[in-house]
């Protein structure tokens, strides 16, 4: 028998510097995006006075407040390593019942908020029981959703219109401590996701992500996570057209789309895996803000509104080749 | 105290009977190994008593309790752990986190405590011996090895009355087997039943007090251990005596060199290795884990990114992809080390699997010809004696004909320099005696061989010289009749072994 | 993670789906199955089945081609602007613009496979620069009329077959031929069901790759021109429901999204099988919103019954395949 001998064995490549090194290239995504954000609003601020004044965070926050309701949503599916289409059509729905049954009666409104809250979650649970139990692709599953949801709301209101009482409209602009109501839910957002985030459930999320067999095998309920994955996400999604409604006053049946894919990208811009089990909130709220502060510069260019779309898409790209080729040096080290 | 008594387990799978008499019996205070051929019962058997899978029927005891579990937690709720040799990590979390899943400390506010994580993960290594690992690391970033060694932690962590190794010993280098094995027993001694599951007849050896043989999906034997000889104990799991494990080792070399290599390196991962296969030998490698062989045969299939000169058959090449070799019988195949990862389309067919790196030999101007495809298919099944047929998907078939597939399609491509790395990792012994006899053939035929196995005893018995490495460098060429395990293992770790 | 055997009960579960349905709403309106019907119908399932094609393949692959629909529209609205009504010029750029369809799609692959962008991000983000380039080109405004010999194309007749069903035989013709004859199709398979593994294998990733894009690229710049001809002229906006439809098909088709499975023969039911669902529209007096909820149950129902078994069977098959 031969005594047993220490590290000669073993790998022994962990240095200090290596170790600082790997978790730079772990963070890269989220940097690079921070990073970005800094450069855009330095460009913003010199076109616009007042930039860095409250007022301003206040209005961006609020701009971008819809977007990163979704984003939140979706930043947990794709940790799970799903995508949720039918994001889209909830939010479309949750806008035209609300413009349509809230009336004036605060109790109703009360009642009807629940509701769409409620509605995104049971569809967000049937879409984990589908992916779950039918072993069904999320990218089709969820498109499936978003068509049976897109078309329930064209069934409640066939075009833009309805109407909101003043107090539910007032929310939008109402401040506290000189911050808008808006800068106070992403205070919210924020709380809630470095509590979460440490959560056994947000960790099997994860995991799950990471590697499906593995968590399975590790004893974590397949149904269970998937059920609260996408059940979460229906919850957001239903908060994201809550709020959009006290941005706009009105319900539309097509508006949800043009979520879908811009919450996608707001959280790959901060840093999301598409694969699962990496990434993180805080990186969607920067990549939301990104995105959110691209529309903005283009409107004080005055360019054509069409460039946003491009700037957009230019950006996302450039965001997900520096994740990409910090993780292929990373993988380098292992072969 | 008895812990485990089982009678009549049976468990089928559509038409097919994976286990249809399993018994068993193990108690307290000891290491007993289950033996058996790829198929034969004992994987099931141990995933029956880890929760992965219910049973058809039987009857089964646990610690004086009916055992009846519908998935993992609840077997590991009553003290059993398993380590499977499919790992159940999660590569994107730490070590800590992967080896606390699902029992993390909590805090009031349900959120895991990192600082109570990290504690308990240091009390465990330490109580254990664990050879040091880098704690902060996502186990992605780890090798096989550490990988692991993080999985036996994990099975520990719930303090088991009953921990399931199996086959845990087959991706770790020399050391860290030693280290197991005499985990094993301290296990053992400490009150506890180790299972223990291995295809390496000498570790069973070490360690075990009784052996229960499987075979066919019944249990035929139990022995204690010191009482039994190896002849014995192959002839209860392979039905009939088998001569002998090891082929007759007719020496076929000639002077021609297939490859060589000169000054090849790679960061610190190899360092100046300088090799030379010849026509018609069998090269053997040896080395402790993460000293360089696998950088080698990766370099050499044209998946590292290694500077050096390499001659192929006289001829300099490049090689940036395996494409750069996998030139048809000029060319150079690898059997990699993860045949379920890198090997196999497990959801394709045999013949897919087979034909894939040589479509060129049944493809003109772009275009596949079925008929001599299946000529093609149906004579390699037939050569290698692969138990399948050919549009079944690879996936359901035993590991050793999966191998075999995997050599198939090497064979395919009618390259002559071939490199094994590990090929019969996991293969049960019948399977392993036909490899080795192919590979005898082969090199008779004048194919050049690349052999690395993480067991010293093949390759003194296969190959015909044995490159040591250490360190990214070949330190030792061993050659002749003579060779035996210490010369090997004192180049390998030049301390004298005990 | 599906073998040959969940591929051709999706394929079968598809045609049946579709011939059950054509009876189904034959019965509930009367002229469904006449002449002229069937032949819009076969005409409007042609441009799905012609889209879906480079679909297929792209998925085969593993990946996804979302920058169909901008790519179509551009297609459509750059043939009008470079025609101006004439058809001389449609000589030189119709290829032209199949040329730039099929450059498009190079991109995606090049992108996806060199330098390793998803395909979801790499397709969405051309996508979306093209719509905005083509809407700075054209300032949101339509564009001239179509062509009549671009017309001709879309809607005539050659011996009594509309020229777009001919084009479409022609191209599913050599889909199939692809697909099941070709090394180009083994390696699309192959790769598609693991892409390491078919490295390891030699397979030429990058080649297959981008060629299945490239594929997907022409396609979708060839309808968007017959499209134009079809409907006489160029609107933005045009190519967005083609890209839920041309994953829909694949899907009904009994191709898994996660690729290295599958067939075009099962798209082209999937084309059919939509066709038929849009023309329940008018048959049916359906709104908008009811035809769009029957759409997300179809593609759940077809998807559920082909997909159930196959994945239990692999997936949690253990141990008879232990290493």
């Amino acid at each position: 028998m031969i005594a047993f001998r220490s590290p000669e064995g073993m790998d022994a490549r962990t240095t200090g510097a290596e170790e600082w090194r790997t978790r730079f290239e772990d963070r890269a995504p989220f940097l690079v995006a921070c990073a970005l954000l800094m450069v855009l609003m330095a460009v913003y601020g010199s076109l616009r006075k007042n930039v860095f004044a409250l007022e301003e965070l206040n209005l961006d926050t609020a701009a971008a407040m819809t977007l990163l309701l979704a984003a939140t949503g979706q930043t947990i599916v794709l940790l799970r390593g799903g995508i949720d289409l039918s994001i889209g059509g909830m939010i479309s729905l949750g806008t035209v019942l609300a413009a349509t049954h809230f009336g004036n009666n605060p109790a109703r409104a009360t009642f009807w908020t629940l509701s769409i809250v409620m509605i995104g979650l049971i569809v967000g649970m049937i879409n984990g029981l589908m992916v779950a139990v039918l072993k069904l692709q999320p990218f089709l599953v969820t498109l499936a959703t978003w068509s049976i949801l897109s078309g329930a709301a064209l069934l409640v209101l066939p075009t833009d219109g309805g109407s909101f009482p003043a107090g539910w409209m007032r929310f939008g602009g109402a401040s506290w401590l000189g911050l808008s109501s808006s800068v106070w839910l992403l205070v919210a957002l924020v709380l809630f996701w470095l509590w979460f985030r440490k959560t056994p459930l947000a960790v099997a999320i994860r995991a799950t992500g990471s590697n499906e067999r593995s968590a399975y095998l590790s004893g974590v309920s397949l149904v269970f996570i998937n059920v609260a994955t996408y059940g979460l996400s229906g919850i957001f999604a239903a908060l994201a057209s809550l709020y959009l409604t006290t941005q706009t006053g009105t319900g539309s049946p097509t508006i949800g789309k043009d979520y879908i894919l811009p919450s996608v990208a707001a959280a790959v811009i901060g840093g999301v895996s598409l694969f699962g089990g990496r990434g993180g909130l805080l990186g969607t709220i920067v990549g939301a803000f990104i995105i959110t502060v691209i529309g903005n510069l283009v409107f004080v260019l005055s360019v054509s509104s069409y460039w946003q779309p491009i700037a957009s898409g230019v950006i996302l790209l450039v965001a997900v080749l520096a994740s990409s080729i910090a993780e292929k040096s990373a993988r380098r080290n292992l072969v | 105290m008895e812990l485990i008594s089982a009678t009549g387990v049976t468990k089928h799978y559509g038409g097919i009977t994976a286990l249809s008499n399993g018994a068993f019996q193990g108690h307290s205070g000891e290491v007993h190994a289950l033996l058996g051929e790829n198929g034969a019962g004992k994987s099931t058997f141990i995933q029956i008593l880890a929760g992965t899978v219910q049973p058809d029927a039987g009857v089964i005891v646990v610690k004086e309790a009916p055992f009846s579990v519908g998935k993992p937690s609840e077997a590991q709720a009553i003290g059993i752990s398993a380590v499977f040799q499919e790992l159940s990590l999660i590569p994107d979390l730490t070590v800590e986190e992967n080896i606390w899943f699902r029992h993390e400390p909590l805090s009031p506010f349900r959120t895991v405590k990192v600082g109570a994580m990290r504690k308990a993960t240091l009390d465990l290594f330490q109580r254990y011996q664990f050879p040091s690992l880098p704690l902060g690391r996502e186990v992605r970033r780890l090798s096989l090895l550490e990988q692991q060694i993080v999985e036996i932690a994990k099975a520990l962590s719930h303090n088991p009355s009953i921990l399931i190794l199996d086959e845990a010993t087959s991706s770790l280098g020399l050391q860290e087997t030693q280290w197991l094995l005499s985990l094993a027993r301290r296990l053992a001694e400490s009150g506890r039943l180790v299972i223990f599951i291995s295809h390496r007849l000498g570790e069973v050896r070490q360690i075990a007090d009784r052996v229960t043989i499987f075979r066919n999906g019944s249990t035929v034997s139990v022995y204690d251990t010191p009482k039994i000889d190896d002849e014995t104990i192959m002839a209860d799991m392979l039905g009939r005596r088998m001569d002998r494990l090891y082929p007759e080792r007719i020496p076929a070399k000639t002077s021609t060199v297939a490859l060589g290599v000169r000054e090849l390196a790679l960061d610190h991962r190899l360092m100046d290795v300088n090799l030379d296969l010849y026509e018609g030998e069998v090269l053997g490698i040896a080395g402790l884990h993460g000293h360089g062989q696998r950088d080698l045969f990766h370099s050499l299939f044209g998946m590292g990114r290694a500077r050096g000169s390499i001659k192929l058959w006289g001829r300099f090449i490049t090689l940036r992809n395996p494409r750069d070799v996998l030139t048809g019988s000029g060319g150079i195949a690898l059997v990699p080390e993860d045949r379920r990862n890198h090997g196999l389309l497990l959801t394709k067919s045999v013949r897919e699997n087979l034909t894939l790196s040589a479509i060129s030999r049944f493809s003109r101007f772009g275009l596949t010809d079925a008929t001599r495809e299946a000529a093609l298919v149906k004579e390699m099944i037939e050569s290698l004696n692969i138990k399948a047929v050919p549009e079944q998907p690879v996936g359901t078939l035993s590991g050793g004909n999966q191998q075999k597939v995997i050599f198939g399609k090497m064979l395919l491509t009618e390259a002559r320099v071939l490199l094994l790395y590990d090929p019969t990792r996991g293969i049960d012994v019948g399977t392993k005696g036909e490899i080795f006899q192919l590979m005898r053939n082969l090199s008779k035929k004048g194919y050049a061989i690349l052999f690395f196995s993480s067991d010293i005893v093949e390759l003194i018995h296969v190959a015909d010289r044995i490159a040591v490495f250490r360190g990214g460098r070949v330190v030792k060429v061993l050659e002749g009749e003579g060779i035996n395990e210490r010369d090997v293992l004192r180049a390998m770790i030049e301390k004298e072994a005990v | 993670m599906k073998d040959n055997f969940g591929t051709h009960r999706g394929i079968l579960v598809a045609y049946l789906a579709t011939i059950t349905l054509l009876l189904f709403t034959s019965l509930v309106s009367t002229g469904f199955l006449a002449g002229a019907h069937l032949r819009s119908m076969a005409l409007l399932a042609a441009f799905i089945g012609i889209v879906a094609l480079g679909q297929t393949f792209v998925i085969i692959g593993g990946g996804i081609d979302l920058s169909v629909p901008w790519v179509l529209n551009g297609a459509a609205v750059f043939v009008t602007l470079f025609a101006h009504g004439h058809n001389e010029p449609l000589l030189w750029a119709v290829p032209l613009l199949l040329v730039a369809g099929a450059l498009v799609g190079m991109i995606n692959g090049l992108g996806i496979e060199a330098a390793g962008v998803p395909p979801i991000i790499m397709t969405l983000a051309v996508n979306v620069i093209l719509q905005g380039g083509i809407l700075i080109c054209t300032g949101g405004a339509p564009t001239a009329a179509a062509p009549t010999a671009l017309q001709f194309l879309a809607v005539g007749r050659v011996g009594g077959i509309p020229v777009v069903l001919v084009i479409w035989a022609v191209l599913a013709v050599t889909a199939t031929i692809l697909l099941s004859k070709t090394t180009f199709g083994r390696y699309l398979y192959a790769l598609g069901a693991n892409a390491t593994v078919a490295k390891y294998s030699g397979v030429p990733t990058l080649r297959t790759v981008v060629l299945s894009y490239t594929l997907s690229g022409f396609t979708a710049a060839l309808v968007g021109m017959l499209l134009t001809g079809y409907s006489g002229q160029a609107y933005l906006g045009m190519g967005d429901p083609y890209l839920f439809t041309s994953i829909a098909a694949v899907a009904i088709g009994g191709t898994s999204i996660m690729g290295g499975s599958g067939h075009y023969i099962g798209t082209i039911a999937g084309a059919f099988l939509l066709t038929i669902l849009t023309a329940l529209l008018p048959a049916l007096n359906l709104s908008s919103g009811a035809l769009q909820i029957v759409y997300g149950i179809v593609i759940l129902v077809t998807v559920s019954l082909a997909s159930e078994a196959a994945p239990k069977l692999l997936f949690w098959r253990r141990p008879l395949s232990q290493n």
